[in-house]
């Protein structure tokens, strides 16, 4: 049982917290209807998360191989001189897009894909492990990309989910049961002052009545 | 408006990305080095992607997930496995479900 606010139990102050009280109540039903929407909304990108990041891990794992193989045919310093050379600027397209009111990043890459010729390495002196490495490590790139959108995007949807659940858990067990128990409160007290009252009047009465 | 990548890992990982393009990394050695390099990551302005180690961040602990919690919205920071495929037990996303909907969620095998 909540314990009522300290508040001076008149009628006016009863009319203001029902007014209130169906207010917290309407509050709370469009916390609850937002909090559903946000979990078909969630499940939907978990379900594309999953996807992108078993694509994305599984290249992962295919660049590593192939970056292995690299590493013992051309050699670790060679590798490392070549990758040097690889190096450009990435035309990465970042921007910020909201989903349902939530803030959510939205990453576009172009073209990471190149071919031998334009990685900058010198492919006189360089064999084509290094070129198969470099390959998959572009096509992760791209897949790595996609899959930190939708990560990120989770993680947002799931922070606004809590924020929200707190909010509507704060309405349901803590205002809503006070602003009730003021209520009850304050209606108590007026039927007290009532009974008072009444029998204040009767006792006056009597004496009246005594006295004639 | 073009954005960078920027890499932090191990050996292997920068070189992988850096023979992908990618311009900035970073080789995680000792983990004040890291923390400030991250930290100057995450303070440029057209940052769009930071890929990163598991290893890496646990290493880097604590601080990195006050790092973490002080972002906004970009650069997004996605964690990736190092050669060895190393993910640690908690998956970070679903401790987020866990926490988020309140329930742990499953799928169920074979079609449901």
């Amino acid at each position: 049982m909540a314990a009522p606010m300290a508040i001076s139990p008149t009628r006016m102050e009863l009319i203001k917290l029902r007014r209130r009280i169906s207010l917290a109540q309407r509050g709370h039903d469009l916390l609850t209807e937002k909090m559903d929407a946000l979990i078909i909304e969630f499940f939907e990108v978990l379900k594309r998360v999953k996807q992108a990041r078993t694509n994305a891990l599984r290249q992962l794992s295919a660049a590593h191989r192939a970056l292995s193989v690299c590493l013992a045919v051309v050699g670790t310093i060679e590798t490392q001189q070549a990758s040097r050379e690889a190096r450009r600027e990435i035309q990465l397209d970042a921007s910020t897009r909201y989903i349902m009111g939530i803030m959510t990043p939205a990453l576009r890459i172009e073209r990471v894909e190149r071919t031998v010729l334009e990685r900058g390495y010198s492919i006189h002196f360089t064999s084509s492990a290094l070129d198969d490495a470099a390959r998959e490590f572009e096509k992760t790139l791209e897949l790595l990309v996609e899959l930190a959108e939708l990560e990120e995007s989770a993680r947002a949807i799931a922070r606004e989910l809590e924020k929200t659940k707190r909010r509507a858990n704060a309405l349901e067990y803590i205002i809503i049961p006070r602003l009730e128990a003021t209520i009850k409160f304050i209606t108590m007290r007026l039927g007290e002052m009532e009974r008072e009252n009444f029998s204040r009047l009767k006792r006056i009465k009597a004496m009246l009545e005594a006295r004639i | 408006m073009s954005y960078k990548i920027a890499v932090i890992g191990d050996a292997d990982t920068v070189t992988g990305f850096a023979l992908a393009g990618v311009r900035h990394t970073h080789i995680h050695v000792s983990k004040e080095e890291t923390l400030s390099k991250l930290k100057s990551f995450l303070m440029e302005k057209d940052m769009g992607l930071l890929l990163i180690t598991h290893r890496t961040i646990d290493d880097l602990g604590e601080e990195f997930k006050l790092l973490m919690r002080a972002k906004g919205v970009l650069p997004v920071v996605l964690a990736i496995p190092d050669k060895t495929g190393y993910v640690p037990a908690v998956d970070e996303l679903y401790e987020l479900i866990k926490r988020a909907v309140g329930a742990r969620v499953t799928e169920k095998v074979g079609g449901g």
